[in-house]
């Protein structure tokens, strides 16, 4: 705020010492009283709700003479004075930033949408290692899909390895369903994390997301879906994650990397592209 | 260095003082100006707090020792449906709508609500509320036509409040208090929303607003959503009960499932619109007391949204019990968590404010670093009972009465504790006594650990909630006591709190207008505020205006 910023925005009152507020009523209360009273004749006697009607019709009709034609208003006195706005603290201090502090901060990141891609891309390429598991283990492409299903249908817990075989096409539904949803929520929250780690994405996207997300999963599984708790393998699971993860990886790092807030910091020269001696990053720096 | 800037004009009511207690009367009761409105929500909350408070010491000394006959199977029903009723929409809602009608008004430079006769409407439908659902122990005849107050519980299932089950006028009783009190509510959020987005000063965009009217703003939208089906559920189940209708006649055709979604897409947002205003008062309270600004504003207002919007989405995790079936039950467990993240978000920067900042430990900041672990357990137990195999096990143990008093009491009675210290002199221009509000704390902090911390145990021991009496030898007897012996430590923390309130109004110090060095607008006014706010009215550059004026040399405008 700079000074003298309490600009007079009602100079007319200000110059009569008065204030214009709405004028104190009693309608209100009233009212509020006669709704009350009108609604606990019901439990009381019908006598309390006559009275109560009687007050609501009072009080709106009071009400209504309040607003109309002219609003009723009162003028309140105002004494001005001086009032001095200062702080007891004769201190102030700031972050301690160093010549490199905004360094560590990129100034290009790929953007969520670049990992809401991968996410789906990644999604699609997991399915063949979960094909390939359902073929080997159990002969079936449909297995891996209906376990995934049997956690939308609890119905299915004690269903055999056999029903988990067979083709049912509300478990092809429901498994593309969940599928979709997850890998789109995988891909968006990679892509947000995209500018913290923006240096190696399939590095990150292939091995230590998909780690951090099976350990997570693999402490979690048993409460959110006993099901497939029971009937997954841990193995192949990660085998999937990798390859999803590898393939996320891949297409992110395919896409074009965004600005961030940190390059408008930078010299005109450096951003009209006319230098590149500042180092953008600690590691170029480096 | 700090400066001293002055202001041009400041504003002293010409109070008339000694006037005949009639005209005191006659004034508050015609009042429309704001910050009475909001005194008189306060004061009549407080009063329930009592009430509800000690119907809760009631059932603690019911339940301290096994096999215990304190009092009746139907007074202990009564008791815990008039002491939710009460808690939740007669002291909970009320004192927290006092608070935003006291202060966003004064936070965002506006000299009044938006709409003051609807402000004194909604005020009083709501006092005349709780005195019809307190009249019930008057006027109604309950359950076995033993007791009148009503006794189904605070949130009324059905079927027990259809007439067979509940004859009398008890249930109707508790029916039409929650309805009128609705109709409050919507006012007085109306009024909230519109003063918001309609009656900022000068230069006090969205993006320059204090955090406490966000919250409000979010809150206000919340109970249109959230108190609109509570409002039309108790209207049919008055249908049901007088004029034969079978919406929640089981045997007819209805639904208890039914009353339980109406009950709960308003019952869990509830909890929201009685958090946002906690985590409202610890935005304003944490970066003074820490000397820093506000640590990730936008990404504050963007979890209190979220917030907003994914409340509206879990109420059903409170019927994986009612069998909603895997689809539904995978929706609500996953939404439930999913609520963590924005929740998350504000828990981490409340703490990347605090971090490196001058922590000044007053009776303020006190409660809220209490507010800050105590909700982060609620949170944590939160999380767990969100996953419907766990949920399955432990609903309606007392694991869950003590998972949402972590929330109820450890969050937010301790924020609103916070802000009591916090805006007193604002209000009275008096400071409150320091030494009495650490007492306070401590007692409160001890007996709500005692209380809420043991009582997590007996639930996972089994314990049902809303249990009348227990034998013994069950492993609950001495962990019911030591939850007792909180309760008395509660009370007496509060009846300091009460004490204090009075001895600092008449004896206090002088507050003066700017007692904590804060920085928002309703400390550039005199304490307390004169009726109209302010003389002039003011203009901002940025969201701590009052740091402006003090350091005009390094002005906030300078980086937002």
């Amino acid at each position: 705020m700079q000074e003298g910023q309490f600009m007079p925005g009602h100079e007319h009152e200000h110059r009569s010492h008065t204030i214009i507020l709405p004028a104190p009523t009693p309608w209100p209360m009233v009212l509020a009283l006669g709704l009350s009273l009108s609604i606990a004749g019901m439990v009381t006697h019908w006598i309390i709700s006559v009275l109560g009607v009687i007050l609501v019709l009072r009080s709106m009709f009071g009400w209504f003479f309040d607003i109309f034609p002219h609003e009723l208003h009162i003028a309140v006195p105002v004494q001005t004075g001086v009032m001095e706005i200062s702080s007891t603290r004769t201190t102030r201090e700031q972050l301690p930033i160093g010549a490199d502090h905004r360094q560590m901060l990129p100034v290009e990141t790929f953007s969520v949408t670049s990992g809401i891609k991968g996410g789906i891309v990644g999604g699609i390429a997991m399915i063949v290692p979960a094909a390939i598991f359902g073929l080997l283990k159990y002969h079936s492409i449909w297995y891996a899909v209906n376990l995934l299903a049997a956690g939308g249908f609890i119905s299915w817990a004690s269903e055999s390895t056999a029903f988990l075989c067979q083709f049912h096409l509300e478990g092809l539904l429901a498994a593309t369903g969940i599928h979709a949803f997850t890998s789109i929520l995988i891909g968006l929250l990679y892509g947000a994390m995209l500018p913290m780690f923006p240096r190696k994405p399939i590095l990150t996207a292939g091995f230590v997301a998909p780690l951090l997300w099976t350990g997570l999963l693999y402490s979690a599984l048993g409460i959110i879906s006993p099901v497939l708790n029971a009937r997954i393998n841990w193995l192949w699971f990660v085998v999937s994650q990798v390859a999803f993860g590898l393939v996320c990886g891949f297409i992110v790092n395919l896409q074009v990397k965004v600005r961030t807030p940190q390059f408008r910091s930078l010299p005109f020269a450096v951003r009209a592209g006319i230098h590149s001696d500042l180092p953008l990053t600690k590691d170029e720096e480096l | 260095m700090t400066t001293t800037p002055v202001l041009e004009a400041i504003d002293e009511t010409l109070e008339t003082q000694g006037q005949p207690p009639v005209n005191v009367i006659y004034e508050w009761l015609t009042t429309v100006d704001h910050k009475k409105i909001g005194l008189m929500y306060i004061v009549y909350a407080l009063l329930f707090l009592v009430v509800g408070g000690f119907e809760a010491i009631l059932m603690r000394i019911q339940l301290a020792i096994p096999n215990n006959h304190f009092v009746s199977p139907q007074v202990f029903n009564q008791l815990f449906t008039m002491h939710g009723t009460t808690m939740v929409f007669f002291m909970g809602m009320p004192i927290l709508f006092g608070m935003g009608n006291y202060l966003v008004p004064l936070m965002i430079g506006a000299r009044d609500m938006a709409f003051p006769r609807l402000n004194a409407f909604s005020f009083w439908i709501s006092a005349f509320a709780g005195i019809l659902l307190y009249y019930s122990y008057i006027g109604g005849s309950g359950l076995y036509a033993a007791g009148s107050a009503p006794d189904v519980g605070w949130f009324a299932y059905a079927p027990l409040t259809s007439k067979v089950f509940s004859p009398g006028h008890s249930t109707d009783y508790w029916t039409l208090a929650v309805l009128l009190s609705g109709v409050g509510s919507i006012g007085t959020a109306l009024n909230i929303v519109t003063t918001i987005l309609c009656m900022r000063c000068k230069g006090m965009k969205m993006s320059r607003m204090p955090l406490l009217p966000w919250l409000y703003l979010v809150m206000s939208g919340l109970v249109f959503v959230a108190v609109s089906p509570l409002t039309a559920a108790q209207v049919m189940l008055t249908l049901d009960r007088y004029l034969g209708s079978h919406f929640f006649d089981t045997q007819a055709g209805g639904s208890a499932i039914l009353w339980m979604h109406f009950f709960w897409i308003f019952g869990h947002p509830e909890v929201y619109v009685l958090v946002l205003p906690a985590f409202a008062f610890a935005n304003e309270i944490i970066p003074v007391f820490s000397r820093k600004a506000m640590f990730g504003y936008p990404a504050m207002v963007a979890a209190s949204v979220s917030i907003g919007f994914i409340s509206l989405s879990v109420w059903a995790h409170h019927m994986f019990t009612a069998g909603l079936g895997p689809a539904g039950n995978t929706f609500f467990v996953f939404a439930t968590m999913v609520i963590s993240v924005p929740t998350g978000i504000k828990i981490f920067n409340w703490l990347a404010t605090i971090w490196g900042g001058k922590i000044i430990f007053a009776p303020p900041m006190m409660f809220m670093v209490a507010f800050l672990f105590q909700f982060l357990i609620a949170g944590l137990t939160g999380i767990m009972l969100s996953a419907a195999p766990f949920n399955w096990q432990l609903s309606a143990s007392y694991f869950v009465v003590a998972h949402f008093h972590y929330v109820l009491v450890g969050a937010i009675v301790f924020s609103l504790f916070g802000a009591f210290y916090y805006w007193y002199p604002k209000v009275t221009g008096k400071m409150m006594d320091e030494t009495l509000a650490k007492w306070h704390f401590w007692l409160f902090l001890i007996g709500f650990h005692l209380t809420f911390d043991f009582m997590h145990v007996p639930g996972i021991l089994g314990m049902p909630r809303r249990i009348y009496t227990y034998e013994a030898g069950r492993g609950w007897d001495t962990l019911n006591f030591i939850v007792g012996i909180g309760a008395i430590f509660q009370a007496v923390g509060t009846l300091i709190l009460v004490y204090n309130m009075i001895h600092s109004y008449y004896k206090g110090k002088e507050a003066g207008h700017d007692p904590w060095d804060a920085w928002t607008l309703e400390w550039s006014v005199p304490s307390p505020p004169p009726s109209y706010n302010f003389a002039i009215e003011p203009t901002v550059n940025s969201r701590r205006p009052l740091w402006d004026l003090k350091h005009p040399e390094d002005p906030d405008s300078d980086y937002e």
